[in-house]
C-alpha cells in the first residue's frame, strides 16, 4: 500500500457546458493540488472564463462533478462557493471607490461589536493580514485614489480575510506594470508556500512560465494538453492553444522614414504635460507605458476628441491644432481607438453599417444619398481582405468574437488610407492568432508610406513593432528609444518611472 | 437577402414590442373579466368603431395629428434625443397659423400654404432654442425641451384668451379663418389634405433613414453616440438639425389642426388629446423606426377612437383603453432595463441569450 494521496484543492471531473450553438465546455478534467499554481490557459472562446464560472457558482454545468478537498459540492452562486474556501478576483475589480481599503477588505464579512462594524479591529486585521502575506497597502487610503496594482491587493485581502484557500485570478497582470507583476508573483508564491492553492487564468506565455507549477491548456471547450511548467516552452503551449505552430515575440524588419507626417509640439491638454512627438511618413513610433500616464488622453487629443490647452499639432505641414475630429480625418487620419465596444464601434448595429462608418461620406455616397447595396459591397470586400470572420454583413457586431471584432476596426481603418494611424492596444484581449495577423497588417500599412503612432501596455507589442519607442509616465515622455535600445528591462524601468536621463530623440 | 428573412421575422415575433401588445391585450381582457365585462365584444366594440364606416374618418384624422406628432418624436429619438416640448412647438405652430390665416392678405389658398410654412417655421425656431440650450447653455435636452413647452403653452393660451379672442363668445378662442382658409377634405369627412402630408413626412423620414448618409449618421449615433463622434459625426450640429425638424412637424400638427375643423385656435383642443404623449408612445414602441412609427401610430389611433366606440356601445369606460396604451409602456419600459445584466446573473434559466456571452468568454 502506498500511503494515501492528499486529496486535491479542486477536482473538476468530466464538467460539460453547452450553450446553443456552441460546446462551452467538453467533458473538462482540471486537478489543481493544494499549494499548486496551476496557469489555465487558453484563447478567447476556448472555455475558461466558463469552467471558472461554474467552479465559481455563477453557471451550473450540464454534466459532471467538482471536489473540493475531497468532497462534492455544488454551488448555487458564489457566496457558497465562497464559503468552501475559493476566492476570486475578477478581471474587473469589484471595489468601492469611495470607501477605504479596510472598509473593502472586510465588506460583508465585518467584524462587529455591540451589532456595530468595529472599524478598529478591521483596521487591526488588515494590517496583521498585509504583513503576514507582504502585501503592504494604507487601511485607512481610499480605494479610488490607490493605483491599479494596489487595487489588486486590495482584492486578494478581501479574498484572504474572508478565508479563502484557493485564489482564483482572472488575468490579473492586464492592468499591471511588469514590476507590479512580479511583485504579484512573489506574493502569488508565498501564499502557495503557505499551502494555499492559485488557479491563474491567463493568456500570456510569459508569467505564466516564470510563476506557475503546472500549466492546463484549453482549445474548443477541451483540455489539449496538461503540461509541467519546468518542462514545457512558451512555442510548446503557444501550440497547444492555437493547434499550430505560432512564431512568438517577432520583431519585424525597421521601416525606412521618409518626409514628417505628425508633428507635435509641447502638447498639453488634461494629463498631458509638454509632449513632443514627430513621427515620419513609413515608420511605426511607440507609446509605452502604464494604462492611465496619460496615453489615452494625448491620443484623445490627437483625434479631436479633447480639446488642446496649449502647444501645436500639423498634420503634413497644416496645423490641426484646433481642428474638429471631422476636418482631421478629412486632413489624412484614421484612428483605432482602445475601447472597441464603447468607442469603436455600434455593438447593436450591423457589422456592414460598422465597416461603414467615416468611409459614409466619402466612397460609399454621392450627394448625400448612401445606396445599402454599397454599404454592403464595401463590407464584401473589408471582411474578405481582412479576414474578418462574421456569419454574414448583417450579423450585429456584438456577434463577433474580440479579435474578429478588432479586425473589423482595424480593416475600417486602414481602408482610409489615411497618411496618419492612431493605434491604441490593438491587440488587447485578441486571440494569439489574431494577434499576428493584426501586427502584419499593421507593418504592411507602415510599409507602404504611412506613418503609425502605436500606444500599446504590452512591451513585446511595441517591441515588436516600434521603429522608435517613447515612454510615457504622468503625462510626460520620459524617454525615447531607438528599437535597437529598446529592451525589455530599460522599458519596464521607464514605464515605472525610472528613467533617469531620457536619451535624446532621434529624428 | 433571402438567408435573413427567416430570423427577422421570428425576431419579430419574440421582439418585446409584439410582448408588450399582446401582453396589454392579455391583462386588459383580465381587468375586463373582472369588471364582468366580456372581452371580445369589447374588443370588437374597439374595432368595428375605430375601422368601421361611422369611424374610419375619425380615426383617420385623430391618425393625422397622432403621426404627425409621432414623427416629430421618433425623428430625435432615432439619434437618442428626446423631444417633450411637443406641445408646446405644436400650440405655436397651431397660433402662428392661425395668426396666419386671419390676417394674410393674401388669396386664400395660398394664405393655407403660408399658415402652414409658418406654424412649421415657429415650431422648428422654437425646437431649435432648446437644442441651443442644450449646445451651448449645457441643459439638457429633455430639460429645456420640456420647460420650454409650458410658456409656449401659456403664450398661446394668452393670445387666445385676449388679444385675438373672438368678440362676443365665451369660449377661450380664436375667430374661425376666413372662407377657404382650410385645408380640403376628403368628401364630408373630417379627414384632410393634412393626413397626405404627415404622410408624406414620414415617406420622407424613411428615405432618409434608409437611403442617405444623414440617416446612417442618425442611426449610428442613436446606437452609440461616443462611436458617431469619434468617427466625426458633429454632434450639437445634428442635435439643431433634428430638434429643428422635429420641431417643424409639431408646428405642422398644430397647423394643421387649426387648417381643420373646428377652423380656429382654441385654447386646450391641441393638447387635450394628449398626441404628444401618445405619439412619443408611438415612437418609443417602434424605437423610432420609421415604418413602425407609423403603424404604432395608427394602432394607437385605433385605439383611441375605438375606445370612445366601446364606450357608447358596451358599458366598457373608455379608459380601459388608456390602461391598455399605459400597460404597453410599461412592458417596453421595462424591456429597456431587461438587457444583459438581467440574464447574466441567471444564464440557465434563459440559453438563449447565452452565445453573445461566450464570445465573452
Amino acid at each position: 500500500m502506498t500511503p494515501q494521496p492528499v486529496d486535491p484543492a479542486v477536482e473538476l471531473r468530466g464538467i460539460t457546458k453547452r450553450f446553443p450553438g456552441t460546446l462551452a465546455n467538453d467533458s473538462v478534467d482540471l486537478t489543481v493540488q493544494r499549494g499548486e499554481i496551476h496557469a489555465l490557459m487558453g484563447e478567447n472562446g476556448a472555455g475558461k472564463s466558463t469552467l471558472m464560472s461554474i467552479l465559481y457558482g455563477m453557471e451550473r454545468a450540464d454534466a459532471g462533478s467538482i471536489r473540493i478537498d475531497g468532497r462534492e459540492v455544488t454551488f448555487g452562486d458564489p457566496s457558497a462557493a465562497m464559503a468552501a474556501g475559493l476566492g476570486m478576483v475578477h478581471q474587473s475589480f469589484k471595489l468601492f471607490d469611495s470607501l477605504t481599503v479596510a472598509e473593502n477588505v472586510v465588506y460583508a464579512a465585518e467584524p462587529r461589536r455591540f451589532g456595530l462594524v468595529d472599524r478598529a479591529a478591521a483596521r487591526r486585521r488588515v494590517r496583521e493580514l498585509a504583513e503576514e502575506h507582504g502585501l503592504a497597502v494604507d487601511p485607512d487610503a481610499r480605494v479610488g485614489e490607490l493605483p491599479v496594482g494596489l487595487r489588486q491587493r486590495v482584492e486578494i485581502l478581501k479574498l484572504l480575510h474572508r478565508g479563502a484557500r484557493t485564489l482564483i485570478l482572472d488575468e490579473p497582470t492586464a492592468v499591471l506594470t511588469p514590476a507590479e507583476a512580479d511583485a504579484l508573483f512573489a506574493v502569488l508564491k508565498s501564499l502557495a508556500a503557505q499551502g494555499r492553492t492559485v488557479i491563474l487564468v491567463t493568456h500570456k506565455l510569459r508569467e505564466v512560465l516564470e510563476g506557475s507549477d503546472n500549466v492546463t491548456v484549453l482549445r474548443d471547450g477541451r483540455v489539449v494538453a496538461r503540461l509541467v511548467t519546468a518542462e514545457t516552452s512558451a512555442d510548446e503551449i503557444a501550440a497547444a492553444m492555437t493547434g499550430r505552430a505560432v512564431e512568438l515575440d517577432r520583431v519585424h524588419a525597421p521601416g525606412t522614414p521618409g518626409d514628417v507626417v505628425l508633428d507635435v509640439r509641447d502638447l498639453t491638454t488634461d494629463a498631458v504635460h509638454d509632449v513632443g512627438i514627430t513621427v515620419h511618413a513609413g515608420e511605426i513610433v511607440g507609446i509605452a507605458g502604464v494604462a492611465g500616464n496619460g496615453q489615452s488622453e494625448l491620443i484623445e487629443a490627437l483625434a479631436g476628441l479633447r480639446p488642446v490647452a496649449s502647444g501645436q499639432v500639423s498634420l503634413k505641414g497644416r496645423d490641426i491644432t484646433h481642428a474638429s475630429a471631422t476636418e482631421r480625418r478629412a486632413q489624412g487620419l484614421a484612428y483605432v481607438p482602445e475601447d472597441r465596444h464603447a468607442v469603436g464601434t455600434a455593438p447593436a448595429a450591423s457589422v456592414a453599417e460598422n465597416l461603414a462608418m467615416g468611409h459614409h461620406r466619402t466612397s460609399l455616397s454621392s450627394k448625400g444619398l448612401l445606396p445599402p447595396a454599397s454599404v454592403r459591397a464595401h463590407a464584401g470586400r473589408l471582411i474578405e481582405r481582412f479576414g474578418i470572420k462574421a456569419a454574414n454583413p448583417e450579423v450585429p457586431a456584438s456577434a463577433l468574437s474580440g479579435g474578429n471584432l478588432q479586425k473589423l476596426l482595424i480593416g475600417r481603418e486602414l481602408a482610409h488610407e489615411a497618411p496618419l494611424l492612431l493605434v491604441e492596444q490593438p491587440t488587447r484581449g485578441v486571440d494569439i492568432g489574431a494577434i499576428q495577423n493584426i501586427h502584419d497588417q499593421i507593418v504592411a500599412y507602415r510599409d507602404a508610406g504611412h506613418a503609425v503612432l502605436l500606444v500599446s501596455a504590452e512591451l513585446s507589442e511595441i517591441r515588436g513593432l516600434a521603429d522608435r519607442v517613447l515612454v510615457m509616465y504622468e503625462g510626460r515622455v520620459t524617454a525615447t528609444y531607438t528599437k535597437d535600445e529598446a529592451d525589455e528591462r530599460a522599458l519596464g524601468l521607464a514605464m515605472a518611472g525610472g528613467a533617469v536621463a531620457p536619451t535624446e530623440a532621434v529624428d | 437577402m433571402t438567408h435573413t428573412h427567416i430570423p427577422r421575422i421570428s425576431g419579430v415575433l419574440r421582439s418585446p414590442i409584439t410582448f408588450s401588445v399582446l401582453a396589454g391585450l392579455v391583462i386588459g381582457a383580465l381587468f375586463l373579466v373582472g369588471t364582468g365585462a366580456d372581452p371580445l365584444t369589447a374588443y370588437s366594440a374597439v374595432l368595428t368603431g375605430s375601422l368601421g364606416a361611422d369611424g374610419i374618418g375619425s380615426t383617420l384624422s385623430t391618425g393625422t395629428s397622432v403621426l404627425g406628432m409621432a414623427l416629430a418624436l421618433a425623428i430625435p429619438l432615432r439619434a437618442g434625443l428626446i423631444n417633450l416640448g411637443g406641445d408646446g412647438q405644436m400650440v405655436l405652430g397651431g397660433i402662428t397659423a392661425a395668426v396666419t390665416g386671419l390676417y394674410s392678405p393674401l388669396p386664400a389658398p395660398l394664405t393655407v400654404v403660408l399658415a402652414l410654412l409658418a406654424g412649421m417655421a415657429v415650431g422648428a425656431a422654437y425646437a431649435a432654442l432648446a437644442a441651443l440650450c442644450e449646445n451651448r447653455l449645457g441643459v439638457p435636452l429633455l430639460v429645456s425641451s420640456l420647460l420650454l413647452s409650458y410658456p409656449a403653452v401659456s403664450l398661446a393660451s394668452y393670445l387666445a384668451r385676449y388679444p385675438l379672442k373672438e368678440p362676443g363668445s365665451s369660449l377661450p378662442q380664436t375667430r374661425a379663418m376666413p372662407d377657404g382658409v382650410a385645408l380640403p377634405a376628403f368628401g364630408d369627412s373630417t379627414v384632410t389634405i393634412g393626413l397626405i402630408l404627415v404622410v408624406l413626412a414620414a415617406a420622407a423620414y424613411w428615405f432618409t433613414d434608409k437611403r442617405t448618409a444623414f440617416g446612417y449618421e442618425i442611426r449610428m449615433t442613436g446606437l452609440n453616440s461616443r462611436f458617431a463622434a469619434y468617427a466625426g459625426v458633429e454632434r450639437r450640429g445634428l442635435t439643431l438639425k433634428l430638434m429643428s425638424v422635429s420641431g417643424a412637424l409639431a408646428g405642422l400638427v398644430g397647423a394643421i389642426g387649426v387648417l381643420s375643423f373646428p377652423y380656429r385656435f382654441v385654447d386646450g383642443s391641441l393638447t387635450a388629446p394628449g398626441y404628444t404623449w401618445t405619439g412619443l408612445t408611438a415612437a418609443l414602441l417602434a424605437a423610432a423606426a420609421p415604418l413602425g412609427t407609423v403603424i404604432a401610430s395608427f394602432f394607437f389611433a385605433v385605439l383611441a377612437v375605438g375606445g370612445l366606440a366601446m364606450e357608447r356601445t358596451t358599458e366598457v369606460p373608455r379608459e380601459l383603453t388608456q390602461v391598455l396604451q399605459a400597460i404597453v409602456i410599461v412592458f417596453l419600459a421595462a424591456r429597456l432595463r431587461f438587457p444583459s445584466g438581467w440574464f447574466r446573473r441567471r444564464p440557465q434559466e434563459n440559453p438563449q441569450e447565452s452565445p453573445q456571452e461566450i464570445g465573452a468568454v
